[in-house]
């Protein structure tokens, strides 16, 4: 009998533990989940100091998530989502630096030393 | 040729040096400065009180709050809030996904420096506005959103970064 009782109490410890996890996302088509899964891993989380909304449990992460679910059941597309979530959360939000403006030296900026640095190494090669 | 070459070795590092202490030595309080004006978020809510909330109420120069009473470090900054209240500065509390019982006696028990609160138990307006948690601070002029404080409101994050924007304001 007591042993009965130890599984039972044993048997909640194990289980007691999905009770908490995360809310299930359910989607009308396969698409939907996975524009959801990869938007929700461009999208960076506000309260951390480098992850994605994808990584976190802050609680503003989760109203994010919440809101990205929301907005593709609505039917809104890729950039249109960005575009709502940078507007209320800065361009910081986006994980992936937009191709325009400052950013172009950011994503070009790496190239452009390296030219430099082959043309110096090159030129010094001739003398 | 040669000399050039030597010239670029030399100034090459130079720059990259001067760059990057740039880059780093910036202060972090400071860069949250840099933030892109907006019009505040249109919203239908009530105050703590049960009264809907006026947009003219949000006119000229306004600091909105975002508090609860679950959030420890509101308490922290509590006190300067009150001292800034009490130096004539308007500040509008944002509820933020809190009771109404609760946050009325926490401002019964600490005292209120607000103005008003507004009642956003769901945190519709708070992540219209951009909210991360709790405390974090606005500083509104003439209805838009000039700057934004997250964690705890101190004198230097004032002096420093809403300070010099109401001042530039004023001076228009």
């Amino acid at each position: 009998m007591a042993i009965k009782r130890f599984f039972t109490v044993i048997y909640f410890f194990i289980f007691s533990s999905f009770a908490f996890t995360q809310i299930v996302y359910e989607f009308e088509n396969s698409l939907q989940e996975k524009r959801f899964y990869s938007l929700i891993s461009e999208i960076r989380c506000p309260k951390c100091t480098s992850g994605s909304i994808a990584s976190s449990d802050a609680p503003v992460s989760r109203d994010l998530k919440n809101k990205v679910y929301q907005l593709i059941l609505e039917g809104s597309t890729d950039d249109e989502i960005k575009q709502y979530v940078s507007e209320r959360f800065g361009t910081f939000s986006d994980y992936r630096p937009s191709l325009s403006g400052p950013n172009y030296f950011l994503w070009f900026g790496p190239f452009i030393f390296l030219a430099i640095l082959l043309l110096i190494f090159f030129s010094k090669r001739r003398i | 040729m040669n000399q050039s070459l030597r010239f670029l070795i030399i100034i090459i590092p130079i720059l990259i040096l001067i760059f990057f202490t740039r880059v780093l030595l910036v202060d972090e309080d400071a860069q949250l400065a840099t933030f892109e004006a907006k019009n505040f978020p249109t919203f239908e809510l009530d105050d703590l009180n049960g009264r809907p909330v006026q947009s003219e109420s949000l006119g000229g120069i306004k600091l909105i709050n975002v508090w609860a009473s679950w959030c420890i470090t509101c308490l922290v900054e509590h006190p300067f809030l009150t001292k800034l209240s009490e130096n004539n500065l308007d500040i509008i509390g944002l509820n933020y996904k809190d009771s109404d019982t609760r946050a009325n006696a926490w401002l019964q028990k600490h005292g209120n420096p607000y103005l008003f609160s507004i009642y956003d138990p769901r945190g519709d307006l708070a992540f219209d506005l951009g909210v991360t948690g709790a405390p974090e601070s606005y500083l509104l002029i003439n209805n838009k959103v000039v700057g934004h404080i997250q964690g705890e409101m101190n004198q230097i994050k004032w002096e420093n970064i809403f300070l010099p924007l109401i001042q530039k304001a004023q001076q228009r």
